[in-house]
């Protein structure tokens, strides 16, 4: 799993993951010192799409823990299958000769590996992607740190199990909480923003097959405008881009302007409120003010 | 194979490099940034695997190993560009710091040559000297006056020498208390790196009335609200845990935990005891007198949007107004502040309570519930003061609690009638310093 910078930024490219210079760095840094990522962020700015990077990069699996409010060590680490062993006590209730042993039991066919575990014993590293960190109770963030920290858990039936590999840990939160002091401790830190619009025409042009250069300027700049009105409660994330950028194509428009922004306004703007702001205080009239200036300004020049 | 710095540096660069990120990191440390050896070590590791000659690689390991939060990035950006000095502007701060020190020498000695008694020069210290080379021309004549007046006198002997230095020294230290912080900045320049970043403000600020905060200190006290409310924050969250017998009994697990012993129930599992969110309701009074306290409120609470999910933000004064839409995104919090301000209808009028509470129940009742704790800011200034407390009783007895803060000075509660009134159905506070709006929330969420 050894790459240099260079190597990850040219890999990076090639799998079409736009990024800066410092976050390929940090990335960088995180495999090579072997300490998990911890990238934080505004929804849609590509923080999860980084682990499943990783994964194609380094060729490797992507084992994914969700995190949520309530998630246990049952969910993320390990589980005993309990009914195949209570099946297993009532087959042998019939088996006279045959007795049953504790370690029967608890040995590792009975064991439900859960993702934590599951990265722990791969026979290869793999990508462990925890997302959305925040959204896990604060007992559930101390033992994850205890995870990390040492890659080795303890299971009381069958003793410690340390990594065979240590997996390459990407952590994301949306800075719902503030994480712990501990858990921070021991990652690297990213801080993932919107792309600036040259940036994201790079990513639409990549990921949208097809779409001009004028249209993959013109639907970034609108993006980018939108994602300025700070009343707006959702703001339009990459995804969203490329799906709208992606509808534009397969619509057969090479430019955008008012009627159709307003037109197909929904695969940008997700919620009613967000909607009537739009129609409210820019509406088509708004959007072409935004694309002419566009023109004015030479930004169309760069790209063409 | 990894790189350690000791394969990249020679043995006195690494040291030095070791030294200046040692002191870097106590740098940001007393910023406020929570960072410990292990993350030193990681900079120092980071640090072997870039090109130590970019700028921006250089930064970008720093702050990938130091930072560890967004907030913290400005800080770290500041204090790094302020520290990591590219070598063009060291050169030219060496320069100008060496020139500086000419500068003061050649006035220490003139300052030793112009203070003299019989012949022999005083017995002061080179921060004297110093002191009296940064006096006016007006204040030197009027001393070296006074010494030539003193040395010509009737009767006048060497033993009288000490008598002088005191004097001396007296009007000094009485300049010196006088002294702007122009001239300070001037003899204390020495060009190096690092200069005064340390916390001491942070206490003169914390105690100070909020209304006389000022402009200029505004950057500052934003960054004190900022590190306290990020301290409740982190305190509320630890006080979340909940035991592992707090809730009711959770039998599926219980008789997983004891599968083990055959299926007698040995252990017994609880279900972890569902974490009431806290609720707030904040109410800033934006009249005229309370518009900066209601800022600093407002601004600190938000700190705790993290760990208090559902803060609202009302701002009354004749009316009610929801504050929260326009505060969501924490990007630029001053930004963010100043449009809610601008757009406030409500901000810098005149204060009705009675109609905006009443109001508040009307427009948002769902809000108003047993789990919410409402947290009021204002003087108690207001029109229709029974009306007010009749609606104060109302909401009371349907939050969970109402804590008022109130930014009026102790000693002056008693001159108030709609003090004394408000105090006898809620708790009220006084707040109008930094460290009491830090104690009393702390103590009460």
């Amino acid at each position: 799993m050894t790459t240099t910078l260079s190597g990850l930024r040219k890999k990076f490219e090639q799998v079409g993951y736009i990024c800066d210079e410092s976050t390929a760095l940090t990335v960088y840094l995180a495999l090579d010192l072997k300490k998990p990522l911890l990238i934080e962020g505004a929804p849609g700015v590509g923080k999860t799409e980084m682990g499943k990077v990783l994964a194609e990069i380094l060729e490797t699996e992507l084992i994914r823990l969700q995190c949520y409010e309530g998630l246990d060590e049952t969910k993320a680490l390990y589980e005993w299958n309990y009914q195949r062993q209570l099946l297993r006590i009532q087959m042998n209730r019939n088996l006279e000769d045959e007795q049953i042993r504790e370690e029967d039991l608890f040995s590792s066919d009975y064991l439900l590996e859960r993702p934590l575990l599951k990265a722990i014993q791969a026979e290869k590293p793999v990508v462990l992607l925890i997302d959305e960190v925040d959204k896990c109770d604060p007992e559930f963030e101390a033992f994850l740190f205890e995870v990390l920290s040492d890659f080795q858990v303890s299971i009381p039936e069958l003793g410690t199990v340390a990594a065979k590999n240590i997996p390459v840990v990407v952590l994301t939160s949306n800075n719902e909480r503030e994480l712990s002091d501990g858990l921070k401790r021991r990652c690297l830190y990213l801080y993932l923003d919107f792309p600036e619009v040259e940036k994201e025409v790079e990513i639409i042009k990549a990921k949208v097959p097809g779409i001009g250069d004028r249209l993959a300027w013109e639907t970034a700049r609108v993006v980018a405008r939108l994602r300025k009105k700070q009343d707006l409660r959702k703001k339009p994330s990459i995804a969203e881009t490329l799906d709208w950028a992606r509808a534009l194509v397969a619509l057969n428009r090479n430019r955008l302007d008012g009627k159709l922004v307003a037109d197909t306004l929904n695969l940008v703007l997700k919620t009613h409120a967000d909607q009537q702001y739009f129609k409210r205080e820019i509406g088509p009239e708004g959007v072409e003010k935004i694309l002419k200036n566009t023109e004015d300004g030479g930004d169309i020049c760069r790209c063409q | 194979m990894p790189v350690s710095i000791k394969d990249i540096l020679p043995e006195s660069r690494e040291s030095r490099l070791e030294e200046n990120i040692a002191t870097f990191v106590d740098m940001l440390r007393r910023e406020g940034l929570p960072l410990g050896t292990t993350e030193m070590i990681d900079a120092l590791k980071a640090l072997g695997r870039v090109d130590l000659a970019n700028r921006s690689e250089f930064k970008a390991a720093l702050q990938t190993t130091l930072v560890k939060s967004y907030r913290d990035q400005a800080i770290f950006s500041r204090m790094f560009d302020h520290f990591f000095v590219p070598q063009e502007e060291h050169q030219r701060k060496s320069e100008t710091a060496a020139s500086y020190r000419q500068q003061l020498e050649n006035l220490i000695n003139q300052a030793d040559s112009e203070l003299q008694f019989k012949g022999e020069s005083l017995q002061l210290s080179e921060k004297e000297l110093q002191q009296y080379s940064s006096l006016s021309q007006q204040q030197r004549d009027s001393l070296q006056d006074f010494l030539q007046k003193t040395e010509t006198g009737k009767n006048v002997e060497s033993r009288f020498r000490p008598l002088l230095e005191t004097v001396v020294k007296s009007h000094l230290r009485y300049c010196r208390t006088k002294k702007s912080s122009e001239q300070e900045s001037f003899h204390n320049a020495d060009g190096s790196g690092a200069g005064s970043f340390a916390g001491s403000e942070d206490q003169g600020l914390r105690e100070k009335d909020i209304e006389a905060i000022r402009a200029a200190d505004m950057p500052a006290a934003e960054q004190l609200l900022q590190k306290l409310s990020r301290k409740l924050a982190v305190k509320i969250l630890r006080r979340r845990r909940t035991g592992p017998r707090s809730g009711t009994l959770d039998l599926r697990r219980s008789m997983r935990e004891n599968m083990r012993f055959g299926g007698i129930i040995f252990k017994l599992k609880h279900k972890p005891k569902r974490r009431s969110k806290q609720q707030i309701l904040l109410l800033c009074d934006v009249s005229a007198s309370m518009k900066q306290y209601s800022t600093f409120v407002l601004h600190f609470l938000l700190g705790l949007q993290e760990v208090v999910r559902n803060l609202t933000c009302f701002s009354f004064s004749d009316d009610v107004e929801n504050l929260t839409p326009g505060l969501k995104g924490r990007k630029d919090l001053q930004h963010i502040l100043d449009r809610v301000i601008r757009q406030s209808q409500n901000w810098g009028g005149g204060t009705n309570l009675g109609r905006a509470l009443s109001e508040m129940a009307r427009k948002y009742p769902d809000l108003i519930n047993a789990k919410t704790t409402v947290i009021v800011v204002s003087d108690t200034k207001t029109v229709s003061l029974d009306r007010s407390l009749k609606e104060l009783e109302k909401l009371n007895e349907r939050v969970k609690r109402v804590i008022w803060l109130n930014p009026l000075p102790l000693d002056q509660w008693p001159d108030y009638r709609s003090v004394n009134a408000i105090s006898e159905i809620v708790e009220m506070w006084p707040c109008s310093t930094i460290g009491q709006l830090e104690e009393v929330l702390t103590g009460r969420l």
